[in-house]
């Protein structure tokens, strides 16, 4: 468009000087169609040079006239005339030049935005708007430096390879919210260091990058040679929009962490809900078992003393059975109301008193060491007369429910050991611990294992019967007492429980 | 990227500038030779024309010193180099006056400044660069064109000739314009004042201030015709070529553009004659 104004320009001189025309001839005004072509197409300068040489084309048609006839009102329209292309060019050329830089600086800004509203990384989005905004500003250099530390904050540069000094400008910005601007970094006493100085002036400015929260970042921006007072309005407008941006891919980009976090929190909840909802059925199963397996040794033995008159040895025998399935069917029935109070929240009636440890300890493992003779079961007290503050009842529950866990994961026998002894990491608690030798339990199992229905799976332990309640409610027991209990185990090794209860001198 | 790999000082100020006494002792030394050379001119023997190629000489000089030492400042023997090409120059310009190939000392003077600049890196700061080629031929036809226009508009409106110069005495111009006319001028006003302007401010300021002291380095040159249209005209023209140099010597970072639009501008206003 350039070389099409420049031969429009020499058409109209040749027919000025061709056709003889006057310096006030009307052919003059078509100087100003190449003017106002190139500056639109390419600008001030364009239009201000196209119109600046129609103009001195124009001279020697002008120049003379006045020479011969002065100043007369065609001379001076003449006159006139060579420097109005020049003028023309310049202001349409300018006027071109803001449309267009207002355009540019919209189309950047909404480049930055889009990329940044997408960011895969966040590191990439500020690398590509780097680029938008050095190719916007027509700048040598570009950098975001994203972050409230400068050791810490995300860089992205064009080109790439900037190594960020704690003490820069930069740093400054960040720190302080200033801007730093110079005209020529290479000769700016606050830029210290001989560096010598290039033929053009290295021009530079650091704007802080803000958001609604404050300053989040710096943008540095470096020119080769003349920067316009629209360049640096514009590094302004977009340092201004570039922050909102930022700022918005921070906030979206924790949103998405908090979305999925959430997604994997209901995600958990969910599968927990699952294998409540999976346990729940299987209790169900176990308890409709648990409770047939009694009632019908009762129904066949109360038949069976009901139907026949049986020696008194074996009505005896009988009513033994009787008995001691009416005991199991109690114990589960106990165990379910306790159940029930604990998931209805209500708390667990408890009449606590002093209990002599040694004979309920002694108590209970003679009568486990009778029902399971292939267990060897041992016992130790530290010293006699150790006593506790509890509910004997419900301590018994938790002996016999402990004792009856290390029973039923130890499938081939073994040794259980039951110890008592005052707590040495807790003044003031005693400690019941009950060891076993059994299957153990894993590792990924052990924060489980109080929970409520849940039983460890093991291939040796498959046919022991259980609700999944035990030890929950000895876990329930014990918080219930001011107490708590604890686990250690190593799969194959064999598990130890310990049982931590207020001393006879400490209330609950 | 200097604003963030550098260190900053936020309170730091610039060191004073301006090497006031080796400007002084430039325009003492200046205005010594030329006193001499007029003097010379006036009573003294020896071929004529001499004094004034020693004034000639001696301004040029200063011209070029002033820019050196602005550009440079006065580190430890700022003067050895600057005294050497002032004594080139006059006697370059002593050659040009007394010998007929003597011009050709003169033409010679850029490489004799490139030569004796090479070994000081701060004087890059001026525009001492390599130019693109395009660059080169922009300034060379803009100088070129001014120049023509300049022929056209004074043969047309004062009737002045074009071509009736000899072909030594234009050659002999050429040779003064390209050693020392040109040389000079670009070298501080568009080498020295520009550059350490548009350094400190805009573009615009820079250029019509180097571009007003360059005109009144011309307009104070007594070789000027004295006429009110010629000097009318070289304002205008004058002031066009320092526009076109600085903006050249913006664009492109050398001098060497801005430099071939003086010569393609002197070497077209040579060929005219009243």
């Amino acid at each position: 468009m350039i070389g099409l104004s420049l031969a429009m320009v020499a058409a109209v001189a040749a027919v000025m000087a061709l056709t003889d025309h006057g310096p006030d001839s009307i052919v003059r005004h078509l100087y100003l169609v190449p003017t106002v072509c190139a500056a639109l197409t390419r600008g001030a300068v364009a239009g201000g040079l196209i119109g600046a040489l129609a103009g001195l084309l124009h001279a020697p048609v002008v120049l003379p006239s006045v020479e011969r006839a002065g100043l007369t009102s065609q001379t001076l329209d003449g006159l006139l005339s060579l420097g109005f292309p020049a003028l023309a060019g310049l202001l349409v050329g300018y006027l071109t030049d803001e449309r267009r830089a207002h355009a540019a600086r919209l189309d950047a800004i909404l480049a930055i935005q889009r990329r940044l509203a997408d960011p895969g990384s966040l590191q990439e989005a500020l690398a590509e708007a780097a680029e938008a905004l050095r190719v916007t500003l027509g700048a040598r250099r570009v950098a975001l430096l994203v972050g409230h530390d400068v050791q810490t904050a995300a860089l992205a540069s064009v080109p790439v390879g900037t190594l960020v000094d704690p003490d820069s400008a930069g740093a400054f910005t960040l720190a302080t919210g200033q801007t730093v601007a110079s005209r020529d970094l290479r000769d700016d006493p606050r830029f210290p260091g001989e560096r010598g100085l290039a033929p053009s002036p290295i021009r530079g400015v650091t704007l802080p990058l803000a958001s609604g929260a404050g300053r989040i970042g710096v943008m540095a921006v470096e020119w080769a040679g003349e920067v316009t007072r629209g360049t640096r309005a514009a590094a302004e407008d977009l340092a201004l929009h570039v922050g909102l941006a930022v700022e918005n891919v921070r906030l979206t980009l924790r949103q998405r962490r908090f979305t999925e976090e959430l997604e994997e929190k209901v995600a958990a909840a969910t599968a927990r809900l699952r294998e409540l909802d999976q346990a729940k059925t299987e209790f169900l199963s176990v308890v409709s078992h648990e409770l047939r397996t009694p009632l019908t040794a009762l129904q066949g033995f109360s038949e069976l003393l009901l139907r026949s008159t049986l020696p008194p040895d074996k009505a005896h025998r009988c009513l033994v059975y009787l008995h001691t399935e009416a005991c199991t069917l109690g114990r589960i029935v106990g165990e379910l109301l306790d159940l029930s109070r604990i998931e209805a929240g209500r708390p667990l009636e408890l009449h606590p008193e002093r209990v002599e440890l040694d004979a309920l300890l002694e108590r209970n493992v003679e009568l486990f060491a009778t029902e399971h003779r292939r267990h060897r079961f041992e016992w130790t007290a530290a010293g006699s007369g150790l006593a506790l503050r509890a509910d004997p009842d419900a301590l018994d529950r938790m002996m016999k429910n402990l004792l009856s866990n290390a029973v039923k994961y130890s499938p081939r026998g073994g040794r259980v050991l039951v110890s008592a002894a005052p707590a040495a990491d807790r003044p003031g608690m005693v400690e019941v611990a009950v060891e076993d030798d059994g299957v153990g339990i894993p590792a990924d199992q052990l924060p489980r294992i109080f929970d409520k229905y849940v039983r460890v799976a093991h291939p040796d332990t498959a046919a022991a019967r259980g609700l999944g309640l035990g030890l929950s409610l000895v876990k329930a027991l014990a918080e219930a007492h001011g107490g708590r209990i604890e686990v250690e185990s190593l799969p194959g090794k064999g598990s130890r429980f310990r049982l931590l209860l207020p001393g006879v001198d400490r209330e609950f | 990227m200097l604003l963030l790999s550098a260190p900053f000082d936020p309170a730091a100020t610039a060191p004073p500038r301006g090497p006031r006494g080796a400007l002084a002792v430039i325009a003492g030394l200046t205005g010594l030779l030329v006193a001499g050379g007029g003097g010379w001119a006036l009573v003294g023997p020896g071929p004529a024309g001499a004094g004034r190629a020693v004034i000639l000489g001696a301004v040029h000089a200063g011209l070029i010193a002033v820019g050196w030492v602005l550009t440079t400042g006065t580190a430890p023997g700022w003067h050895r180099p600057v005294f050497r090409l002032g004594l080139a120059m006059v006697l370059a310009s002593l050659a040009a006056g007394l010998v007929p190939w003597g011009p050709l000392a003169l033409a010679l003077m850029p490489l004799v400044l490139l030569v004796e600049a090479s070994g000081h890196p701060r004087l890059r700061a001026l525009g001492l660069a390599r130019s693109r080629i395009g660059y080169a031929a922009l300034g060379l036809a803009a100088g070129a064109f001014l120049g023509a226009h300049l022929l056209v508009t004074a043969s047309l409106t004062f009737g002045y000739h074009v071509g009736r110069v000899g072909a030594h005495p234009y050659a002999s111009a050429l040779a003064y314009d390209a050693g020392a006319n040109v040389l000079s001028a670009e070298w501080l006003f568009r080498g020295a004042v520009f550059s350490a302007l548009w350094r400190r401010g805009g573009f615009w300021p820079a250029a019509l201030a180097s571009t007003a002291l360059a005109l009144v380095r011309y307009l104070l040159d007594p070789a000027l015709p004295h006429a009110p249209e010629a000097r009318a005209g070289a304002v205008f023209y004058l002031g066009l070529v320092g526009l076109t140099a600085c903006a050249l010597r913006a664009w492109s970072g050398s001098l060497l553009p801005g430099y071939l639009a003086g010569l393609g501008f002197f070497g077209a206003y040579r060929l005219l004659t009243p």
